[in-house]
């Protein structure tokens, strides 16, 4: 996305607050033009205290209070500003994520599955940090930065126009100076960048695998690696921050230089004009000063505030990247709620894959009547959650159709199609909060009695009535401290209490220890009773029972049939079978 | 916090020049105000351009000397933080090294990676700011106030009272929003945990159509976090405002209070503008050191934390004895083991021999024990009660670097690692030929593998993420097949095989490994049935031990197992 674009979507959040940056922007040229009264109220002060005998104390007092009176004006308005501010800021960054988020939850399945999650998270919760830091925080620096410089300017202008230009042609000396350093250091700091990502692949890659360096006694080799690498880190780290750090000693002098320079010139022009009608006096020259170091503050800040601004333009575009992703095809107008279907399931002439250049699955057939048992068989990896992804809708199909009781998924809504299927899947997956709530997902309103015993049904009431709290635990995020096969189990009774016409079951393959296995195995065939169900099947005697078997490899389905017809056949499946009792 | 001391002893010299040089360029600024003060006194007072000249050009030398004394401070003060974190990543990594499976299971390896990366660098930036400001600025303020004592000491008053006054609001609004400003992470935290619940339980979600309630607990959660971060920065955005109002009442006391005394001709107008640059500096020091106390309280719990990490020491003891090779056998008398901090043993009372020669099965479900078994094997872990002889000696007398090199252990997780494949099979025989080599592959059924790839000196990407499972695990085996080990252990290592692969495999290694004792441990009967000895782990019991014919007949879950796994319907 074009950095512009982003900057315009960006704007649109902001426009909401419309008023409170006016009144923002209003109170930051009031706070710039007070503080650059303080000084000029100070310096005519001083100018008032000649020397023994010679101070007007009393117009003094009156300059002082109105200075304090000042002063405190621009206190408040100071606050103000800076709690407008933030409440905008904060208030952006809150209706960006909640954008983010409504649409994470929008999105095509196929972005969560092809995107990193870690990738997505930093989208929402990083992102936005930075677009927020360096935008909305940056944007204010500058505006007020940009006007304390034209203030100063022009205040400096009135005052004495010679010693101002000595001020505005020296001054951009420490822009070239750390503009110079940046760019020569730039090289510095991708160099370092790229040893300090050495060191952390190498870290990684160690550390996640320590107990493998331990089997193979590999240490001394993996510590020479990082030796080497961590020596070359610590010489380019030494260059990267020595050479930046150089920027602000020498932005210093710069702005030493020019201070003295505005000494010598304002004292040169008050020897010159002393006893005139209107005399460059000693209040003059140090209300000058006081603006030259308020002059070339901001210029350090405005250079260090671009650089955010880039970063949080490209944060930007990340997020809007999420924010702007195409929604799932919405449900048509007309789409069906079609209620509790009978579980009739057709699949004509589907052709699917993930991307173009790579066919899965290519003109699949196939009639199940309710009631039937589908199981889904081949190794691991070749592809067997693409039918559930199918079935489910979480991927539509590219060619062909599939219906439920005689009526095309797509001319139903998402909703009613997915509140048909039951789906128990070996990644468990528990919200945080209770085992209650999480039996109860699929229906809100259930009773305890319900509840209780849907979990006896699927085995799991015996040890939830073990755990601490009962059905009142609290599992952590993602399932806590329950083993995967009690997570499981509480899976299977969210079913269980709901239990819709149609299943998509997936049988474990290695996490559950066998006792817990055998309660899943018994509650799977509970909930099949009567039911149209699909299982990706590892387990001989759930194949042979099945009605149809999927024959799956490499993504593709390449036989269908049932068990003795596709022994018969001699193919894949009956080398599959029959390895698993080739004697070794 | 001791503990790292050490690290920056090769840095003395820097670690003292480099606040000293900062000292003298504070000290430098602090002239400035005088020089400034006598310009205005004499030289504009007595209308000397000589004078002028000659004071402006000791501001530009102050600001030169100022310059170059800076930079050498800048020099020592990044010498010495990269030097100490340098030395402090090294010497943490070799400790890693020697920290058995115990220390790494309790510590755990993100936060080892974290320590080793993220926290060495907080303490890398914490040094390099201490070394460079940490003297500077109170220096600045107090030298700002003993000057101003130099000046005029009923003036200077004004300086007492503002610099406590301005260091409670600054400390003040510093420590209150510290503490709140966790508060406002954990929000992030919360949000940020949402998010990946979301992400992980996408197709759950959606399954059951929780979409919108899942949208409005966001926003709950969202809504807090605005909150708080609105009511910190409330608080915070005090400082300015605050700070702006002392120093500023302050300097109309210190003029006020001047206009009297050079009335009174005990001061001169340009000791008072000396006065009062002077309560100028004061305050862009003591924000300074406010946010180097943050930085360095950071770094402090980041050096905390790595230091603990030193502080945890290997709980495994080695003998001297080398191992020559495995003559009669493995036995195990009486084991126990508890890992530390569980409350329950995860082995109980297992005795069994393995003979040379032999394969032993191991089968039981996930938690029964089974890698806890085969982990004592290689001395990941001690056994905590009981004891394991090899060839009729304790295994602990026997030297850690020479009973290693004789197990080949294929763990459950198949790890391999950035570099070509050779250099992956190195591991195993750090002086295998290629031969070697392709014969360990060629029982591993990974020549096909290699073949694909393009050949041993293909490249394996970072933890073999360019592989697929099956190829990982097939490569993983031969790694511990190069070494031809006395004991080979495949721990479940053939789970992501097709089971014509697997069958195929387990022939070779049957074929080739018949002087060797082998362990297999599997979740799959088809794996074991075959091996000369099954035994069957039940929550940590050895509940049966035997051959496949004898354990059908005596083992009930065993049989249970058996039926589930090739039975007609139970």
């Amino acid at each position: 996305m074009k950095k512009n674009s982003s900057l315009g979507r960006a704007l649109k959040f902001i426009g909401r607050y419309k008023l409170l940056m006016a009144i923002s922007a209003f109170f930051a040229i009031g706070i710039v033009a007070l503080t650059l009264i303080v000084p000029i109220l100070i310096g005519d002060s001083i100018d008032l205290i000649i020397g023994k005998d010679n101070v007007d104390i009393g117009k003094i007092v009156k300059l002082l209070i109105t200075a304090g009176a000042v002063v405190l004006l621009t206190s408040v308005l100071q606050w103000l500003m800076s709690a407008i501010n933030n409440k905008i800021t904060y208030n952006v960054v809150r209706d960006m994520r909640n954008a983010a988020f409504q649409k994470l939850e929008r999105v095509p399945i196929s972005y969560i599955d092809t995107n990193a999650k870690g990738d997505i998270v930093s989208r929402i919760i990083s992102d936005v940090d930075i677009f927020a830091d360096g935008l909305l925080l940056g944007f204010t620096q500058l505006f007020t930065g940009v006007l304390t410089i034209i203030g100063t300017l022009v205040f400096m202008l009135i005052i004495d126009w010679k010693i101002a230009l000595v001020v505005v042609i020296l001054t951009p000396l420490s822009l070239f100076i750390a503009k110079f350093i940046g760019t020569r250091t730039h090289s510095m700091f991708a160099e370092r960048q790229k040893t300090n990502g050495e060191a952390t692949a190498h870290i990684n890659e160690s550390l996640s695998e320590q107990k493998v360096i331990i089997a193979f006694s590999h240490e001394d080799e993996s510590q020479k690696k990082y030796d080497e690498i961590n020596d070359r880190l610590k010489s380019s780290s030494l260059k990267a921050i020595f050479f930046s750090s150089l920027v602000n000693p020498t932005t210093r002098f710069v702005n030493n230089v020019v201070y003295a320079a505005v000494a010598l010139a304002g004292a040169f022009t008050a020897v010159a004009t002393a006893g005139a009608a209107t005399p460059f006096t000693v209040g003059t020259l140090t209300c000058l000063l006081s603006y030259t170091n308020q002059y070339t503050k901001p210029f350090n800040e405005i250079s260090g505030v671009l650089t955010e601004f880039q970063n949080a333009l490209a944060a930007a575009s990340r997020m809007f990247e999420l924010i702007d992703k195409e929604p799932e095809i919405a449900d048509s107008e007309s789409a069906l709620d079609i209620g509790e279907a009978k579980g009739e399931v057709t699949l004509s002439d589907v052709s699917f894959s993930y991307t173009k250049d790579k066919k899965l699955i290519e003109d699949l057939s196939l009639n199940v009547r309710d009631g039937q048992r589908i199981a889904i068989v081949g190794p691991t990896g070749c592809g067997k959650t693409t039918v559930i992804n199918l079935l489910m809708r979480f991927y539509d199909v590219d060619k062909g159709s599939i219906s439920v009781d005689g009526c095309d998924i797509r001319s139903m809504t998402r909703r009613s199609l997915r509140k048909n299927y039951g789906m128990v899947l070996q990644e468990t997956w528990l919200s945080a909060g209770t085992v209650r709530e999480n039996i109860a997902m699929g229906k809100p309103n259930a009773t305890d009695e319900e509840i209780i015993a849907a979990a006896k049904a699927s085995h799991a009431h015996g040890f939830i009535k073990r755990l601490k709290d009962g059905y009142d635990t609290v599992i952590g995020e993602g399932g806590g401290s329950l083993s995967l096969g009690q997570k499981q189990l509480i899976c299977i009774a969210r079913i269980m209490l709901s239990l819709p016409p149609m299943l998509i079951l997936d049988e474990a393959t290695s996490s559950i220890d066998t006792r817990t296995e055998i309660k899943i195995q018994e509650a799977f065939r509970t909930m099949m009773k009567g039911r149209t169900s699909f299982i990706v099947a590892h387990r001989l005697s759930t194949i042979k029972n099945a009605d149809v078997i999927l024959v799956m490899k490499d993504g593709k389905i390449i036989e269908q049939g049932n068990h003795s017809e596709l022994l018969k056949r001699g193919g894949f499946y009956s080398e599959l079978y029959n390895s698993q009792f080739a004697k070794i | 916090m001791k503990k790292l001391l050490k690290f920056i002893k090769g840095y003395k010299k820097e670690s003292v020049l480099g606040p000293l040089f900062k000292l003298l360029e504070a000290a430098l600024e602090l002239i400035v105000p005088l020089v400034i003060a006598a310009l205005i006194d004499k030289g504009i007072g007595s209308s000397d351009h000589g004078y002028i000249v000659r004071s402006c050009l000791i501001l530009v030398a102050l600001g030169a000397i100022g310059l170059a004394f800076s930079v050498t401070a800048q020099y020592f003060a990044a010498k010495a933080s990269c030097g100490f974190s340098a030395a402090m990543r090294s010497s943490l990594f070799s400790h890693i090294g020697t920290l058995s499976y115990t220390e790494l299971d309790t510590i755990g390896s993100s936060t080892l990676i974290t320590r080793i990366t993220a926290d060495s660098n907080q303490v890398q930036t914490g040094i390099n700011l201490t070394l460079r400001l940490l003297l500077r600025s109170p220096f600045v303020v107090f030298g700002a106030m003993i000057m101003a004592f130099t000046v005029d000491v009923q003036s200077a008053i004004t300086f007492a009272v503002v610099i406590p006054v301005l260091s409670i609001v600054v400390f003040g609004i510093m420590l209150i929003t510290m503490p709140l400003y966790k508060k406002v992470s954990r929000g992030v935290d919360s949000i940020l945990s949402k998010t990946r619940e979301n992400l992980d339980g996408a197709r759950v979600i959606r399954a059951f159509c929780k979409e919108d309630e899942e949208i409005s607990e966001f926003r709950e959660r969202n809504d807090a976090l605005t909150a708080m971060q609105k009511f910190v920065g409330k608080i915070s955005s005090l400082m300015n405002p605050l700070t702006y109002i002392i120093i500023n009442l302050a300097i109309i006391a210190l003029i006020y209070s001047g206009a009297i005394r050079v009335e009174l001709g005990e001061l001169t107008q340009g000791e008072v503008v000396a006065l009062y640059n002077y309560m100028s500096q004061i305050l862009v020091e003591l924000i300074k050191l406010a946010n180097l106390i943050i930085t360095i309280t950071k770094s402090a719990a980041a050096a905390n934390r790595i230091s603990a990490v030193f502080e945890t020491e290997s709980s495994m003891k080695y003998g001297d004895e080398k191992f020559t090779g495995l003559k009669d056998g493995i036995s195990f008398n009486d084991v126990s083991l508890c890992y530390k901090n569980a409350a329950e043993t995860s082995l109980s009372d297992i005795s069994f021999e393995a003979k040379r020669g032999e394969t032993i099965g191991v089968i039981g479900g996930t938690g029964s024990g089974k890698t806890s078994l085969i982990n004592l094997i290689p001395r990941f872990y001690d056994a905590t009660k009981g004891e394991i002889t090899v060839d009729g000696k304790p295994i602990s007398s026997f030297d850690k670097e020479s009973i290693r090199s004789r197990i080949g252990v294929v763990p459950q997780k198949a790890a391999l690692f950035e570099g070509s494949i050779r250099e992956n099979m190195l591991w195993g025989k750090a002086d295998a030929t290629d031969e070697e080599i392709n014969r360990a592959l060629a029982i591993a059924q990974a020549d096909k593998v290699v073949m694909d790839k393009g050949g041993l000196d293909a490249h394996i990407e970072e933890g073999g993420r360019n592989l697929s499972g099956g190829q990982r695990q097939r490569l993983t085996i031969a790694r511990a097949l190069v070494r031809n080990p006395d004991i080979l252990i495949l721990d479940d290592s053939a789970s992501a095989l097709d089971y014509a692969t697997d069958a195929a495999l387990r022939s070779a290694i049957a074929e080739s490994t018949k002087e060797s004792l082998v362990f297999i441990v599997s979740q799959r009967a088809s794996s074991v049935m075959h091996a000369d000895k099954i035994i069957v782990l039940d929550d940590g019991k050895a509940i049966g031990i035997g051959t496949h014919g004898e354990l059908l007949a005596a083992c009930p879950l065993y049989k249970e197992i058996y039926d589930t796994q090739f039975g007609e319907v139970v």
